[in-house]
């Protein structure tokens, strides 16, 4: 992985990462490593993971509903960065499903443990 | 029960980091383990590149080329588990003693309330060794399976313990898509 280049010198680790957020946050950057591309998407849909089982837990939110939605605002971010933010073309990544699949179960995952989580310390005793 | 389902969480990351710390000693360090990883990541590479250079022409050098490649990944790939293989044995056991004993720490305890209703087939985990009928109540192994879930594989990832996405996904291509991601 590119990660084990950047962690044998500390200094290039530090760089290489600052460019990749400005890259990451930047309206048509280009990708020469798509590597480096599909870990922001990676990154950035366990961000949205643990943002979203937070704010369903909080609100709270129940029921299939809350899984559904997760799934559709999920996919629906990630698509509206690659094709209107990024405009990458999505061929050159095996097709908009491989991104749309990328980190897609550990995020699941993640947003279930905080929404449960969450949903437990606010609201777990309510029900008892 | 709040309390507990975070221990649950931190236990996760403490197993997980354990496991990786363990198989760094056993695996990750070693040399033969890293020429080879090193290895197989070049020639997946290099494979890919062949392939979408050549993806359609029907040139049989070109095959013959790519075919020869393939069998080297493979045989790479091959050794590549198998210096994996025994101690992720040992791992595996050393952790299924660990989640025995914490199973019959939380035996019988709702450690969280599920704000949906698990699908049948998943209520079996969910509600394992747990009284009542209520399926909202989380037993300890299933908020423990969706913690490593996202915390190990995430630890990997940060880590740079992870397979790379060329090599898995040809190694996935040769070995009928062994799943890296519920290690």
């Amino acid at each position: 992985m590119s990660n084990k280049n950047k962690t044998s010198d500390g200094g290039i680790k530090n760089k290489s990462s600052e460019t990749l957020w400005k890259k990451a946050f930047t309206a048509n950057a280009d990708w020469p490593d798509k590597e480096e591309f599909l870990d922001v998407i990676y990154w950035m849909r366990q961000a949205i993971g643990i943002v979203l089982g937070l704010c369903w837990g909080l609100l709270p939110l129940k029921g299939f509903i809350g899984l559904l939605l997760f799934v559709v605002v999920n996919a629906a971010v990630v698509f509206i960065y690659v094709n209107n933010f990024q405009n990458v073309d999505e061929e050159e990544y095996g097709g908009m499903w491989e991104i749309t699949k990328e980190g897609f179960m550990t995020s699941f995952a993640g947003f279930l443990v905080t929404w449960i989580i969450t949903y437990t310390g606010l609201h777990g005793n309510e029900n008892l | 029960m709040w309390g507990d389902s975070l221990l649950i969480v931190f236990i996760s990351i403490c197993t997980a980091f354990l496991g990786e710390g363990l198989t760094w000693i056993l695996v990750y360090r070693t040399e033969k383990y890293q020429k080879l990883k090193v290895e197989v990541e070049r020639q997946s590479k290099k494979l890919e590149k062949r392939k979408e250079a050549h993806g359609d022409s029907l040139d049989k050098q070109h095959k013959k080329k790519i075919e020869r490649e393939e069998e080297r990944l493979k045989n790479n790939n091959r050794d590549l588990s198998l210096v994996k293989m025994k101690s992720m044995f040992a791992i595996g056991f050393a952790f299924t003693a660990l989640l025995s004993m914490f199973n019959s720490i939380f035996d019988g305890r709702v450690v969280a309330k599920l704000p949906f209703h698990p699908i049948s087939w998943v209520q079996g985990l969910s509600h394992r060794n747990l009284p009542g009928e209520d399926y909202t109540d989380c037993s300890f192994i299933f908020l423990y399976i969706l913690c490593t879930m996202s915390i190990r594989q995430n630890i990997q990832k940060l880590l740079g313990f992870a397979p790379s996405r060329a090599a898995s996904k040809q190694g996935g291509a040769l070995f009928a898509a062994p799943s890296t991601q519920f290690k």
